[in-house]
């Protein structure tokens, strides 16, 4: 069965139904005691549809894309699994979604009852004193957290002394970034055989050092087996530790960032408890915090009085906000449905099914291509494909290629460490049948003839996309779009975007 | 599977785990089954009271709005909602399409040249929009509206507070509300102010002359106009008055209120300053056979790329929501979203007129104009005690304006006031009772 992407010639919006140009729609309508210096002049353009227009344009739009229930996403560090349909339907209930976050707090019990609940399960899994739920993604939560960093260090008087940031060169590129957001200098420390050099640790940590963010497992798909030394050797240097939660999903229940001596960890509560990716979002970023950083966590806190839930303003330590509101709560709901189904067995099950699959994969696909680490992975790892380069075939063309068997590429040249790297991880959701279906694939793909691989891909909705003319020409919007011909417009249909007036 | 990696047990696969980080239970409970599931979580939001029952006039940033079914249809589609973020482009042109139209969609009601592919939400957005006028322009002052809500001013501190840049408030004319254009002059006069914000409508509600002219006023310095959407579809877009960047709250647009998340971060800028931009960007261009195709572009301003000197950490943006704006504003129309937003003006302004000269509250509380939504101060007793007691009687009030992260608390409290779009002339005839048992003098309502 050869694997064929729908391709609909489907234009942008606007060109279904031109917007009139009338000169306004503003004046037209009473706006009582508005001053007219403050109408709109323009109209605004944007297409009058009707609902089967609209539902038509996106179900197709929805046929030239990938997702879970669609093919397998061997995403390293993305951890794309199966998003229940329970958790949709539960987060769609009026009692979850038709709640105003400023109504008075005894009409939201079940709202703030949920999240208490959802930070205590939390707090479990990751060992650690309290959870927040604000953070909007993971690195959201990161940002919190080093926020939280410099304002325990600025009690402590320490603030102008520790101004650095230490973090692996295997670190996701987030790390570093909201690290300088929050003010510090970062300083990366090189890796020995994919992990964590301790020796250069130690040279590099001092009474400047802030804060060591690691991610563990990290992103080669190695336990960072000396994290108990790291640990020690970061508190004695009077610094904090980072955990970056990327990777939870291949520890749950073997191990935790609390037990490992982590003062600080960000969840992503879309990759490890099974919330939608939603094509990039919304995530949920859970910050959780040991006993020296818990003062510091953002408010409101929910917290319970007998019976009763409240928000506590009451944190004279914390932050503040960093959101409104108090998290996405849409997707704080369909974690804790997660939680509950798996259960405290369940939820180690997933890890320990997370590893065997990946390290079956690695064992599998290791006779394609040579793996840089480690023979024990966790819940990913990493292949190189710089011997491809002899051929003329760089990774970035194995991963178009593998689109082109229905199945999504890995993560490619990241971890940056590793020549050409293909990042792989498949969750325990994806079955065995479906890893060997991706082994097969892998197979053709890179047996394929360098040419074939080159101008991969041939099965979606569009070939090779020019990624380079889009960063020279920059059309960001429908405006920018006048000039371009729309290749192949169906009969009926303007050939040319109308241009603006 | 074990077996055929030649190991005895599962526990040999966490064999580098060493025993000294190892956990015991985590003390979770068994798992349940569905039916179990939904029983427990149904039994929880039991307890809530949807938004709703209540005669509904909660707004600020986020609304209870009709959202047409043909919106969450559509974003529910699996290759929609399970999607990852579209780093292939050749496997994600349906969302990369569907960005581009968002953003196009931002563009328009802004008046600005380019818009991202959204961000969190409203306030991490003016935070954005905060650190983008500091990498164009010197200062280490950012300028906002003391009436700005006080969830906005402690993100912007805190989005300011790693690279020493501090949030200094415009006070407002206690009478009009408008901004004190002298005080903006003087500060801007001293040189170290590298951005102003303005919000469309305030804090209070108010739509306020002094935005349109604030340009000129600051000159070089970058304006941020905080815009609402939907007042965006009557009002002059913040482009043509001047603004450098344009942010909002699209939460309005296509999603329910959930409260309080997810919501939508709205961003724009001028064409000049796209290098600046944070988060994500889609872009037009061409597959190898000429089709239109389109697809992440000037990744390099991002964190995945640039790492520490990256624009923003943003990595997880809010693409499903940005997908339900341009749903919502398609299925709404543009017709009909301006006479929606006139229908709450229209509600808003019989509410305020009906309230005013009731004895206990100043309503309106500025004489300046509004849209649909205004401010009302309550002689004596405290906002909650109040929103508490119209609560009994069926109507969600309002919210307080008092900001709990401010320990002293001085004069009369401010209560905000929105008609939500399923309030009707009973229910503000309902407001206008409750308010009278309320507030009337005696031992039932005293302060």
């Amino acid at each position: 069965m050869t694997f064929r992407q729908a391709r609909w010639d489907e234009p942008p919006l606007w060109e279904l139904a031109p917007p009139k140009t009338a000169t306004t729609n503003g004046p037209a309508i009473a706006l009582p005691g508005v001053p007219d210096r403050w109408r709109r002049q323009t109209a605004l353009r944007w297409p009058e549809l009707s609902e089967p227009e609209i539902a038509r344009h996106y179900t197709r739009l929805s046929q030239m894309n990938f997702g879970i229930e669609t093919s397998a996403y061997p995403l390293g560090s993305c951890t794309m699994k199966y998003n229940p349909k329970v958790s949709e339907m539960l987060a769609r209930r009026p009692g979850a979604a038709d709640v105003h976050p400023y109504q008075p707090e005894n009409t939201v019990q079940g709202s703030l009852e949920l999240i208490y609940r959802l930070e205590k399960l939390l707090a479990k899994v990751t060992g650690l004193r309290e959870v927040s739920l604000q953070p909007a993604a993971g690195a959201h939560g990161e940002y919190a957290a080093l926020l939280m960093v410099r304002a325990y260090f600025q009690d402590q008087g320490k603030l102008g002394q520790r101004t650095e940031v230490l973090l692996p060169d295997t670190a996701h590129g987030t790390n570093p970034a909201s690290a300088a957001m929050a003010g510090f200098t970062t300083r990366e420390i090189p890796s020995k055989n994919g992990c964590v050099d301790l020796g250069r640790l130690k040279e590099a940590i001092s009474e400047r050092t802030a804060c060591f963010m690691l991610t563990n497992p990290n992103t080669a798909g190695l336990f960072e087996s000396d994290i108990m030394l790291i640990a020690r050797t970061v508190h004695e240097a009077g610094a904090m530790l980072y955990y970056d939660g990327a990777n939870l999903n291949a520890i749950m229940g073997v191990s935790s960032p609390g037990r490992m001596g982590f003062d600080v960890a960000h969840l992503n509560l879309h990759k490890t408890f099974a919330t939608p990716h939603g094509g990039g979002g919304p995530g949920a970023g859970a910050l959780g915090a040991g006993e020296e950083l818990a003062p510091y966590l953002p408010v409101p806190r929910v917290a319970k009085d007998k019976r009763r839930y409240y928000l506590d303003y009451q944190r004279p330590k914390s932050i503040g906000k960093i959101k409104t509101g108090y998290g996405n709560f849409g997707l704080d709901l369909r974690a804790y449905v997660y939680i509950l189904s798996h259960g405290e067995e369940g939820l180690a099950h997933v890890s320990r099914r997370a590893v065997l699959n990946s390290n079956y994969l690695a064992d599998r696909l290791g006779k394609f291509l040579p793996r840089p680490f480690g023979k024990l992975v966790k819940h990913e790892f990493v292949l190189s494909g710089a011997r491809l380069k002899e051929e003329g075939v760089r990774t970035l063309d194995l991963a178009k290629r593998l689109l082109d068997e229905g199945v999504h590429a890995p993560t490619v040249y990241f971890p940056s460490l590793v020549e050409e790297s293909l990042m792989i991880e498949f969750p325990e959701t994806e079955s065995r049948r479906e890893l060997d279906a991706f082994v097969e694939a892998f197979d053709r793909a890179i047996h394929d003839t360098p040419q074939h691989l080159r101008e991969a891909p041939k099965n979606l909705s569009v070939g090779r996309v020019d990624e380079v003319r889009a960063a020279r020409e920059l059309q960001l919007s429908w405006k920018d779009l006048r000039t371009v011909p729309v290749p192949s417009a169906p009969a009926g249909r303007p050939a040319t975007t109308p241009a603006p007036p | 599977m074990l077996r055929s990696l030649g190991l005895p047990s599962f526990d040999a696969l966490f064999a580098d785990i060493p025993k000294g980080v190892r956990v015991g239970r985590m003390g979770i409970g068994p798992g349940r089954t569905e039916p179990e599931v939904v029983a427990d979580v149904d039994k929880i939001l039991a307890r809530n009271k949807p938004a709703s029952r209540f005669s509904n006039f909660l707004g600020g940033r986020i609304s209870s709005r009709y959202l047409p079914a043909v919106v969450d249809a559509l974003i529910s589609r699996s290759e929609f909602l399970t999607s990852y973020t579209p780093y292939q482009p050749e496997a994600s042109q349906g969302m990369l399409q569907a960005l581009f139209e968002f953003q196009s969609l931002w563009v328009e009601l802004s008046g600005l040249d380019v818009a991202n592919a959204s961000l969190y939400d409203g306030a991490t957005a003016a935070g954005e929009a905060m650190l983008l006028c500091r990498r164009i322009h010197p200062g280490d002052r950012f300028l906002v509206p003391a009436s700005l809500p006080w969830e906005e001013k402690s993100v912007l501190g805190n989005y300011g507070v790693g690279l020493g840049l501090k949030v200094a408030e415009i006070p407002f004319d206690p009478v009009t509300g408008t901004l004190d254009g002298e005080w903006i002059d003087r500060e801007v006069r001293r040189g170290d102010v590298f951005g102003v914000l303005a919000d469309v409508p305030n804090g209070f509600g108010l739509v306020d002359e002094r935005v349109l002219d604030l340009k000129s006023a600051i000159g070089t310095v970058p304006l941020v106009v905080s815009a609402d959407p939907l007042a965006l579809t009557v009002l002059q877009p913040p482009g043509e008055y001047g603004a450098d960047i344009v942010v909002g709250e699209g939460q309005g647009f296509g999603m329910p209120p959930s409260f309080g998340g997810p919501l939508l971060g709205l961003m724009a800028c001028r064409r000049e300053h796209v290098r600046f931009l944070p988060g994500r960007l889609v872009g037009a261009t061409q597959d190898v056979n000429g089709r239109r195709a389109y697809t992440l572009t000037l990744q390099t301003r991002e964190q995945h790329i640039r790492r520490s000197r990256a624009t923003s950490n943003i990595c997880t943006n809010q693409s499903l929501v940005a997908l339900a704006f341009v749903l919502y504003a398609s299925s709404v129309g543009p017709t009909r979203l301006a006479r929606l937003q006139a229908e709450l003006a229209e509600k808003a302004h019989a509410l305020a007129t009906a309230l005013h000269g009731l004895e206990g509250l100043k309503v309106p509380r500025f004489t300046a104009p509004f849209l649909g939504e205004f401010t009302m101060e309550l002689a004596h007793g405290n906002a909650v005690g109040f929103l508490d007691r119209m609560l009994a009687k069926g109507v969600l009030a309002g919210h307080s304006l008092s900001d709990p992260l401010r320990a002293v608390k001085s004069g009369p409290e401010l209560v905000h006031v929105a008609p939500s779009q399923a309030a009707d002339t009973a229910d503000i005839r309902k407001y206008v009772r409750a308010v009278r048992e309320t507030l009337a003098p005696g031992p039932a309502g005293g302060p």
